[in-house]
């Protein structure tokens, strides 16, 4: 017996005829948690899916616990023990816990009907064992985002799992959460569980893991252990050159020019009156933790959502009514922090996403949209934000990876020059070397005269960016940082308690 | 030959897999001249283009709420509606005698029912927030009521006769035939030059996919879809001018068959109902196909309940085509792309 749990050999894929690993040798020890990451595109996930039973390989071998395995659907690799955490956990809202836990295969009584009793007992067994805060009967829907990981762990569990694959795991988690899960993968890993933790946050895999494998062009750039390598030799090795500016330098001046003023907004309880202006050239960051009312605020501003109360001025005129359109027309634009649902068009062409919002500008007065000035915009869009796409008339953007979505987002904005800009978390699920182009574009928007407001649950980027930051609690703001007084544990004091 | 097959991948191959319908049609087409008497007449094409022109603009306007995610269950509705008040008023009101200014009259009002229905629809989606399925039954059930309740007023049978021969003339009567297959192209042309080339189409399957990033990307998605109900129903009563003056007749029951025509060459046709995908052109080959059916199997003597049974096959066969073809597409798109 050695103490490999999975070991991959040469393993090789191909779509349509595009290599995308080129001989892969990977390999997990049995209780280890064993970090992977690699920029959008290095072929993390295909790697996982081959693993996973997903795709299948075009040559290689795998060996799971010594034996051969060769996973024909992801049943299959469920069955031999192998589970995937991923960013959404896939539960149903509609169901309750003990639902889910069962929901491929009930335990029947001896007449034929569901064993309501023995489901009921082995949920509770389960959440006991994590001390959750639930009830086998409670509703998913009614779950925070960190509890429903904890059902889908322990769903896994149930089935036996060797090996537990996390991919991005706390994208949606709270501060507080993300920390039960820690303190979850390390109980996990005193059981014996074999752990593969995918992540874009380099801190949390050093905090974590005990191995770093990295993955770039579809390569094992290097496997070390974590206290044999730092976190800039780790990105340098990710990126496959020195990161020396993670952040981008450009001079820009701040005018006088308040071009968004908020008073006093309110907003269901969950922003209780905020007031914020943002000048011309300004980039202000919005911190706060998890349900702070970051995006409550942002939507609010932008008129996805009526706010209560309060006044609201862009570009000096007073807005009573606000809506996106109206937004728009006074030359604002929003990134959400919902890509998928609020974002993109996802099974629309890149080039439908890109001219969504400037089509109105290439119209003429019938209504007929100027198709050839379309493309010349979609074009420049593609040149200027370096969005790798081969075909933008028929790909459709899911087939995108994140941060190349994230740039069809950004594009589809930019296109219209906006002097207000409202960024909703627009580096999450993005890769290192595709946040220095987002943190380009915003600070060469700012360059050009525009304010934006830049929420983000990342310190360092806002830091590293902003000019001023505010800090949110409980749909309150807790403080105003000015860039001379940036300091991490001040700012992230006032998130927490509300005072520096 | 090596030559031709690849012009035939490249050209024909993609053209086919986008509209499964094609095909069909064709081998249809020939299957009728070649075992279906009588059907490959100058008379019998005649007719079945003049079945088909009616059933096309209708289903035009259908085309633009399902592509918008929506249903308009009333276009039929609406079409039995205009007939017999169309028909009442060149026939049996005050008005009749005076076919010149009796016509014109009955012609506004007939489009007048189909925007004012499509407006209620429209308002009732958006302001009262219905989903448009049951706003649409709502009005089907009410306005086919009225059409009968109408009809049983005015009329001691379920249809009204005596309309003025010069009004035949939009139902393709003897050598104006060309005359409602004229009306039925221009009002396609419309339709697919709304949907491709303005900002309104653009809309309309921005929205069909998802209309909340389509709200937040500053799109008047309520306005959108209040302008293409009254469409839908602004079509349904241009139908009902041509239906009604190719019966020549003001019916109760007109749009009874209809309904289900309508619906089943939208979806044969190859759009989606899940919104955003498909458009006229593709509604144009499931109108052609259909009434391809209907006519040959006129011809044959085989029943309307047949002809239902074959209809509903037919609904799911495309459904199924429609998913092997748009997976398998899925799946060499994300094949070409590295990262998926």
């Amino acid at each position: 017996m050695s103490d490999t749990a999975l070991r991959l050999t040469d393993v090789r894929k191909a779509f349509s005829g595009v290599e995308v690993l080129h001989g892969l040798d990977f390999d997990l020890r049995k209780g280890e948690v064993l970090g992977l990451v690699g920029e959008n595109g290095a072929g993390k996930s295909s790697l996982m899916n081959i693993v996973g039973g997903v795709l299948p390989m075009d040559s290689g071998t795998m060996e799971l616990f010594d034996e051969p395995y060769a996973p024909r659907s992801p049943s299959y690799a469920t069955e031999k023990g192998i589970a995937f955490i991923h960013q959404e956990p896939n539960l149903f809202t509609n169901l309750t816990v003990a639902e889910n836990m069962f929901i491929d295969g009930f335990p029947k009584t001896r007449f034929g009907a569901i064993d309501g009793k023995a489901i009921g007992r082995i949920t509770q067994d389960c959440i006991d064992r994590f001390s959750l805060p639930v009830t086998p009967d409670t509703k998913v829907e009614f779950l925070s985002a960190g509890i429903r990981q904890m059902v889908e762990i322990s769903k896994a569990l149930m089935k036996n799992a060797r090996i537990m694959i996390f991919d991005e795991p706390t994208t949606s988690l709270s501060r507080r959460e993300k920390e039960g899960l820690f303190k979850t993968i390390d109980e996990l890993k005193q059981r014996g569980i074999s752990i593969v933790y995918i992540s874009h946050i380099i801190e949390d895999v050093f905090r974590l893991c005990d191995r770093i494998t990295v993955l770039r062009d579809g390569l094992i750039a290097g496997t070390s252990p974590v206290s044999e390598i730092s976190e800039n030799e780790l990105i340098k090795r990710m990126v496959g050159r020195e990161m020396t500016r993670i952040f981008p330098s450009i001079e820009k001046t701040i005018s006088d020019t308040v071009l968004l003023e908020a008073t006093s907004i309110k907003w269901q309880e969950r922003v209780n009156g905020v007031s914020l202006r943002l000048r011309a050239g300004e980039i202000v960051g919005l911190y706060g933790l998890m349900g702070a009312g970051r995006t409550e605020l942002a939507k609010v501003l932008f008129g996805v959502e009526q706010r209560d109360h309060g006044e609201l001025a862009i570009n000096g005129r007073a807005l009573s009514h606000v809506s996106p359109g109206v937004c728009i027309g006074e030359n604002a634009a929003f990134i959400t922090e919902d890509r998928h649902n609020e974002g993109l068009l996802t099974t629309k062409s890149v080039d439908d996403n890109l001219s969504l919002v400037k089509m109105a500008d290439l119209t003429n007065r019938v209504g007929v949209v100027n198709v050839g000035e379309r493309a010349r915009y979609n074009r420049q869009a593609i040149k200027d934000l370096q969005i790798k796409v081969a075909d933008p008339k028929h790909q459709l953007a899911n087939s995108l990876s994140g941060g190349n979505q994230q740039k069809v987002v950004f594009g589809k904005w930019v296109m219209k020059d906006p002097k207000v800009f409202i960024l909703d978390e627009p580096t999450r699920g993005v890769d290192v070397g595709a946040k220095f182009e987002i943190y380009s574009i915003i600070v060469n928007l700012a360059k050009r005269g525009s304010a934006v407001l830049f929420i983000s649950s990342e310190i360092q980027e806002l830091i590293g960016t902003c000019d001023r930051i505010v800090v949110m609690k409980d749909g309150c703001i807790t403080g105003d940082v000015p860039k001379s007084e940036f300091d991490q544990e001040r700012i992230l004091q006032m998130a927490l308690q509300g005072q520096g | 030959m090596n030559e031709l097959y690849a012009i035939c991948k490249r050209n024909v191959w993609p053209v086919f897999r986008d509209m499964p319908i094609l095909p069909l049609l064709i081998v249809s087409f020939i299957v009728a001249i070649v075992y279906v008497p009588l059907f490959f007449t100058l008379d019998n094409l005649r007719n079945y283009l003049l079945q088909s022109s009616d059933l096309l603009i209708i289903s035009c306007g259908l085309t633009f709420v399902v592509l918008n995610g929506g249903i308009d269950f009333s276009v039929t509705s609406i079409l039995t509606l205009g007939s017999v008040v169309g028909a009442y008023i060149m026939a049996l009101s005050p008005l009749a005698p005076v076919p010149a200014c009796s016509i014109p009259v009955a012609i506004v009002v007939m489009m007048g029912i189909g925007l004012l229905v499509g407006v209620v629809n429209g308002l009732s989606v958006t302001k009262l927030k219905m989903p448009s399925f049951v706003a649409t039954l709502a009005t089907q059930l009410i306005v086919l009521g009225l059409a009968v309740q109408f009809t049983s007023m005015v009329s001691d049978t379920s249809s009204i006769a005596g309309l003025p021969e010069a009004f035949f003339v939009l139902g393709g009567e003897g050598r104006f035939f060309f005359v409602p297959i004229l009306i039925a192209f221009s009002v396609w042309l419309v339709s697919y030059w709304l949907l491709g080339r303005t900002i309104f189409g653009k809309r309309v399957y921005a929205i069909g996919v998802n209309p909340r990033v389509s709200f937040i990307s500053g799109l008047p998605v309520k306005r959108t879809i209040v302008l293409l109900m009254v469409i839908s129903g602004l079509f349904a009563g241009v139908a009902s001018i041509i239906a009604t003056a190719r019966n020549q007749v003001g019916m109760s029951s007109l749009g009874d068959k209809m309904f289900l025509t309508t619906i089943a060459s939208v979806i044969v046709g190859g759009t989606s109902t899940s919104g955003g995908l498909g458009g006229v052109h593709k509604t144009l080959l499931g109108v052609l196909f259909i009434t391809l059916l209907n006519n040959a199997m006129n011809l044959l003597g085989v029943g309307w309940y047949t002809m239902m049974i074959v209809l509903g096959v037919l609904i799911i066969l495309s459904a199924v085509s429609s998913y092997l073809l748009s997976s398998r597409a899925g799946w060499t798109w994300k094949r070409k792309v590295a990262d998926v």
